[in-house]
C-alpha cells in the first residue's frame, strides 16, 4: 500500500495547487502492476509484465477545471504539475459559463484491499502458467482441425492513494484476476468462435488467483473445441424472423453494460460526451417515471459486492462505494453520478468516479450494474418453459447507437429451442431492437442459482481515451418477439 | 529539439543503458516518451481539460527461445536498471516458444519527412481554449450547441536492439473536432495538422455549423438497400476495417478476406496503398521493431496485391518482413499504419450530382465486426444524413443501422474523391499509429438494416 512518501508529495502538490489560487484540488498517486500472458497453439506466445507508477493533480481554480499529470515522483514535480493543473484550469474558464460545483463528502482518512484467497503475485510463474497450457492442448487435442487456440490470464494490482484539499486521505489496494480461452475454426467458407467463460474471451474479477481457478479452463476445453468446429457446418440462423430468444447470463450481461450501464452515466446524460460517446435516451426528466423495461427488470448499481469488478472501497473522489437501483420493477430510478452531476441534480455523488491509471482524469464509469435474478429457475427450466425460440450464447458482436437506442448484438452460438427443447445448433446468430421495447419485452429472468458476477476488462470512454473495468452480474432471461437474424 | 521533448541523444543513453543491464542472448528496448493535452468542451464550455507528461520503457529480453517482456514508465537510471533485471529474470523461467524466429537485426532505414513541428510540441494551455472558444462560438453564433475537443501532441519513439537496431523519431499532431448539436439533428467535423498554426480551426466550426443547421429535422426514410455517397469520415472506418485484414496474421488465421486471393480481384476498383513516407500524412519510415517500413500497394484497381508483416508473422509463414510491426502483441502484430485510399477525379459535389437516389453518410459509428471473414460490419450513420435526389441534398433524414459487408460495398465503388482528408489517427498501445487519408466515395448499393426515431 502507497505510504508516506507518496503522502508527502501529496500534500506539497496541494499546498502548491492552493498557493496558486486552487479552491478545490486533489492529488492520486497510482502504480500498477499487470502481467498479461497468453499461450496460442500449443506454445507461450506472450508474457508482458508492467509496472506503472505516477501521480495527477486535479484542481479548481476560477471556477473551471484543470488536470496535470507525471510519472516523474519529485518534489519539484510535484510543484510543476500542480502548478499546471491550475494554470489549466485558469484557461478553461476562458469558456466557463457557470463554476464548477461538487456535491459534498465527508472527507475521510481510509483503507480498503481487496479480499483474495490466492495472491496471483505470491505463485510461481510456472503455476499460474500450466492451466492454460493444459486447456490449449486439451482444445488442440479434442479437435486437431482448429486454426487457432488461445489461452490467457491477466493479473493486476493497483495501489492508490487519494489526497484531497478537503481533508481526504485514503490509501486502497485492488486486486483483479481473469483468465479464458479461445477456440477458432475455418473452413466451408466460414470462420467460427468460441471462447470461454467470456464474451471476447476473459471474465476478471476483483478478486485473487481462485477466480481463474474456478472456471476449470482444461475441463471445458473439449466442449469449446467441438463446439468451435461444429459452427461451420451449423444451420445458419433464420433470417429476419421475429421469435421469443434466451439469452445466455453472460451475453445479457453485455445487453446491460450497453444498453443500461451506459446510458445512466449522468455525465453523458447532461451531454458532457455528446460529440464522441453521444448522449442518453435516459434524461434527467425521466428519472423516477420512465419505463425502462417490464417488471421482471431490476439493475442494481453496487461497488460493495464481493468480486464485482467495479468493487472498492472508495472512488477517485473520495466517495464511498455503495448500493443502489439503476432500474427497479421496469422504471428507471438511477444514475451513475460523481460529485459535479449529481449537484447538478442537487443530489449527492453514489460514488462511480474512476480513473484508468495515474495519467487519466477520473470519469463516471459503471461500477456493477447487474441485472439482479428473477424467479424462472435454471437455464434449463427456462428452455423447457419456451414453446419455440432461439438460446443465444455469448457476444460475438456489438453495436449500438449514440443514444444508446438502436442495438445490435450477434453471439457466438445459437440453439433453436422446439416445444421446451434445445434442438438444432444456429450459426451466426444476431438480434437487434430498441432499447426500452426490448427490455419491456422480459418476461423471465432465471433464478439466484444462475447467476453470475462477470467482469469486463474492456469498456472504453472518453477522450483521451480510457479503458475501464466494469462488473455486471446477469442471469440468463427471456424475451418475446424479438427481431433475429440480421446477416446481410 | 526543445525542451519539451526527452531528446535523441537522451533516449539513445537509456536504451543503451538498458540493454547492457539486459542478461539475454538477445534484448530489445522500445521508449515511448509522450506530452499530450487535450481542451473538451460540451454545452459550449470546457468541462475537461488535461496535459500529461507520459512514458514507457518497455524491454524484451531473448534467451533461446525464450522470451519476456517487461515494462516501466520510469526512465530514471534505477527505472532503466530494474526493468532490464527482470525482464531477464522473467525470461529465465518462461518455456520455450519454437515458433520465435528471433529479434529482427540491423537495416538501413530509409528518412522520411520530419513530423515534428517545435510550435505544436510548445502549444499551451491557453493555445487549446482560445480555439475551443472558437469553435464553441460558431455554434452558440448559430443558436446551436457545440461539443468536442482540441488537442495537441508530441511523441518521441526510440528502438534499440542488441542486433544494432536503432531508430529514433519525433512527431506532432494537433486535432479539433467538434460536433455541433440543434434540437433536432446534429454535423460534425474533424481537422488533423502537425502544425499547429494551420489547424484550420474556422474551417471545422464551418462545416460543421453547416452541416448541423441543414441536418435539422430529419425524415423517415425506410430501411433498404441504397446507393450511396460517403464522407471521408465514413470512407475511414471501411479503410480501417479493411486494413486491419490486410495483414499476415489475419492471413495466417485464415480471417482475412484476401486469404488465398492475393493476385486476385477481390473488391472494387480502388487503390489502397501504406505509405509511411506520404508526406502529407504521418509519416515515419519505420516500425515498433526498429525496421524500415516499405511503401506497400495493398490493393490495386481491385486486385489484391499485399499484407503487412511484423518479424515473426514474416519468420512463422516465411514471408519477408515489410517492416509493419505494432509493439509486441499476440492478436495484432503489424498493421497498415499509413493508409491511403487513392484519389479519383471527382469533386464531392460531383458525387452528388451523380447520384439520382442515394443517401449522403457524414460518418459511422460503434461499427463492430459481425462476420470478419465476409468484412459484415454493422454500425450506426451518425451528425448529418442526407437523402439524395437528381442530384441534389433534397432533405436530412434520420439516422440508419445498417449491415454490410465492407469489401463488396467498395466493389461497388461508382465514384471516388479528387481530394484526400487527413483523419484523426488511432491510438493503441499509448502510440498514435494508423493514419488514414481518404476521399469521399459514392458507392452503387449500401444496405441499412434498421432505423432510429432521431
Amino acid at each position: 500500500m502507497l505510504g508516506s512518501v507518496e503522502r508527502d508529495l501529496a500534500h506539497r502538490a496541494l499546498d502548491t495547487a492552493r498557493t496558486r489560487g486552487a479552491t478545490y484540488a486533489d492529488a492520486r498517486f497510482v502504480r500498477r502492476a499487470v502481467e498479461d500472458v497468453l499461450v496460442k497453439n500449443g506454445h507461450l506466445q506472450n508474457v508482458d509484465r508492467s509496472d506503472i507508477f505516477g501521480f495527477s493533480v486535479r484542481a479548481i481554480a476560477d471556477g473551471a477545471w484543470g488536470f496535470a499529470a507525471s510519472p516523474v515522483l519529485t518534489a519539484d514535480e510535484a510543484d510543476r504539475v500542480a502548478a499546471l493543473a491550475v494554470e489549466v484550469a485558469r484557461a478553461s474558464a476562458l469558456t466557463k459559463r457557470e463554476d464548477a460545483r461538487l456535491a459534498p463528502v465527508k472527507p475521510v482518512t481510509a483503507t480498503y484491499t481487496t479480499p483474495v484467497e490466492i495472491d496471483p503475485w505470491t505463485m510461481r510463474f510456472d503455476e499460474r502458467l500450466q492451466p492454460l497450457l493444459d486447456a490449449d492442448a486439451a482444445m488442440r487435442q479434442a479437435q486437431p482441425t482448429l486454426r487457432t487456440t488461445r489461452a490467457s490470464y491477466e493479473i493486476w494490482r493497483e495501489e492508490k492513494l487519494f489526497v484531497s484539499s478537503e481533508g481526504a486521505d485514503i490509501a486502497q489496494t485492488l486486486y483483479e484476476t481473469g483468465a479464458s480461452i479461445a477456440a477458432e475454426s475455418v473452413g466451408n467458407g466460414e470462420q467460427q468462435i468460441r471462447t470461454y467463460p467470456g464474451s471476447g474471451g476473459r471474465s476478471q474479477n476483483t478478486a485473487g488467483w481462485e477466480y481463474a481457478l474456478k472456471w476449470e479452463l482444461a475441463k471445458n476445453a473439449p466442449r469449446l473445441a467441438d463446439e468451435a468446429v461444429a459452427l461451420l457446418t451449423a444451420k445458419q440462423c433464420p433470417q429476419d424472423i421475429r421469435t421469443s430468444v434466451i439469452l445466455s447470463s453472460n451475453q445479457l450481461m453485455l445487453q446491460c453494460h450497453e444498453s443500461c450501464g451506459h446510458p445512466i452515466e449522468l455525465d453523458r446524460a447532461l451531454g458532457t460526451g455528446a460529440a464522441f460517446a453521444g448522449t442518453s435516451f435516459l434524461t434527467p426528466d425521466r428519472l423516477g417515471s420512465f419505463r425502462f423495461g417490464s417488471e421482471h427488470v431490476n439493475i442494481a448499481i453496487d461497488s460493495t459486492r464481493t468480486g464485482g469488478l467495479g468493487t472498492f472501497g472508495y472512488d477517485d473522489e473520495g466517495v464511498p462505494a455503495s448500493e443502489g437501483w439503476a432500474v427497479k420493477d421496469g422504471v428507471f430510478v438511477g444514475y451513475l453520478m460523481s460529485r459535479e452531476t449529481a449537484a447538478a441534480l442537487g443530489k449527492t455523488s453514489n460514488g462511480t468516479m474512476r480513473a484508468d491509471g495515474w495519467s487519466r482524469l477520473p470519469l463516471i464509469r459503471m461500477t456493477n450494474v447487474s441485472v439482479m435474478p428473477g424467479s424462472a429457475g435454471t437455464l434449463e427450466d427456462l428452455i423447457a418453459d419456451t414453446d419455440d425460440g432461439i438460446y443465444m450464447d455469448t457476444n460475438r458482436s456489438w453495436s449500438i447507437d449514440d443514444k444508446r437506442l438502436n442495438f445490435q448484438f450477434g453471439t457466438q452460438l445459437g440453439w433453436e429451442i422446439k416445444n421446451g427443447k434445445r434442438t438444432t445448433m444456429l450459426r451466426n446468430p444476431t438480434y437487434t431492437g430498441m432499447t426500452p421495447e426490448f427490455w419491456g419485452s422480459c418476461d423471465a429472468v432465471c433464478s439466484e442459482s444462475e447467476w453470475v458476477m462477470w467482469g469486463t476488462p474492456n469498456c472504453g470512454k472518453g477522450q483521451p481515451g480510457q479503458i475501464g473495468h466494469t462488473g455486471h452480474g446477469a442471469a440468463p432471461a427471456r424475451f418475446r418477439n424479438v427481431r433475429v437474424g440480421v446477416v446481410n | 529539439m526543445s525542451g519539451v521533448t526527452v531528446g535523441e541523444g537522451a533516449l539513445r543513453s537509456i536504451c543503451d543503458r538498458a540493454l547492457q543491464a539486459v542478461d539475454g542472448d538477445q534484448a530489445e528496448v522500445v521508449v515511448i516518451a509522450r506530452n499530450a493535452a487535450l481542451t473538451r468542451f460540451a454545452n459550449a464550455a470546457i468541462h475537461q481539460n488535461v496535459v500529461s507528461r507520459e512514458a514507457e520503457l518497455r524491454v524484451r529480453v531473448v534467451r533461446g527461445t525464450r522470451v519476456a517482456m517487461v515494462t516501466t514508465d520510469r526512465l530514471d537510471d534505477e527505472g532503466v536498471r530494474l526493468v532490464a533485471r527482470d525482464a531477464s529474470d522473467l525470461a529465465k523461467i518462461t518455456p520455450e516458444n519454437p515458433t520465435f524466429g528471433g529479434l529482427a537485426g540491423d537495416r538501413d532505414l530509409v528518412p522520411a519527412p520530419s513530423a515534428y513541428v517545435e510550435r505544436t510540441a510548445e502549444a499551451t494551455p491557453l493555445d487549446r481554449a482560445r480555439a475551443a472558444k472558437q469553435l464553441c462560438d460558431a455554434a452558440r453564433g448559430a443558436s446551436l450547441s457545440a461539443a468536442g475537443y482540441v488537442a495537441t501532441n508530441m511523441q518521441e519513439l526510440a528502438i534499440a536492439n542488441s542486433l544494432g537496431v536503432w531508430a529514433y523519431s519525433a512527431a506532432t499532431t494537433s486535432d479539433a473536432e467538434l460536433a455541433v448539436l440543434g434540437d433536432a439533428g446534429s454535423g460534425f467535423a474533424q481537422r488533423l495538422s502537425l502544425d499547429v498554426r494551420t489547424l484550420d480551426i474556422a474551417g471545422c466550426a464551418r462545416e460543421a455549423v453547416d452541416k448541423a443547421k441543414a441536418a435539422q429535422k430529419p425524415r423517415d426514410l425506410a430501411p433498404g438497400t441504397y446507393e450511396v455517397v460517403l464522407e471521408p469520415y465514413a470512407v475511414r472506418d471501411l479503410i480501417a476495417f479493411l486494413g486491419s485484414q490486410l495483414t499476415g496474421n489475419a492471413v495466417e488465421e485464415g480471417r482475412s478476406f484476401v486469404t488465398g486471393k492475393l493476385g486476385q480481384k477481390v473488391t472494387g476498383d480502388v487503390t489502397l496503398v501504406d505509405d509511411p513516407f506520404d508526406p502529407k500524412g504521418l509519416p515515419r519510415g519505420f516500425d515498433l521493431e526498429g525496421q524500415p517500413s516499405q511503401r506497400l500497394t495493398l490493393i490495386e484497381r481491385g486486385v489484391a496485391k499485399a499484407v503487412v508483416y511484423d518479424s515473426q508473422t514474416a519468420y512463422r509463414t516465411g514471408q519477408k518482413n515489410t517492416g509493419h510491426a505494432l509493439p509486441p502483441n499476440p492478436f495484432q502484430p503489424a498493421a497498415p499504419m499509413h493508409l491511403r485510399l487513392e484519389p479519383g477525379t471527382k469533386t464531392r459535389e460531383e458525387l452528388i450530382k451523380e447520384s439520382k437516389r442515394a443517401v449522403l453518410i457524414t460518418r459511422f459509428w460503434y461499427t463492430r465486426w459481425v462476420h470478419q471473414l465476409r468484412t459484415i460490419v454493422t454500425g450506426m450513420t451518425r451528425d448529418g444524413t442526407f437523402a439524395i435526389e437528381d442530384g441534389e441534398i433534397a432533405y436530412p433524414v434520420k439516422n440508419f443501422r445498417f449491415t454490410q459487408s465492407y469489401h463488396d460495398a467498395l466493389g461497388g465503388t461508382l465514384g471516388i474523391g479528387r481530394d484526400l482528408s487527413l483523419l484523426v489517427p488511432g491510438e493503441q498501445f499509448g502510440l498514435q499509429v494508423s493514419s488514414y487519408r481518404v476521399p469521399a466515395l459514392r458507392l452503387g448499393a449500401f444496405t441499412f438494416t434498421g432505423a432510429t426515431q432521431y
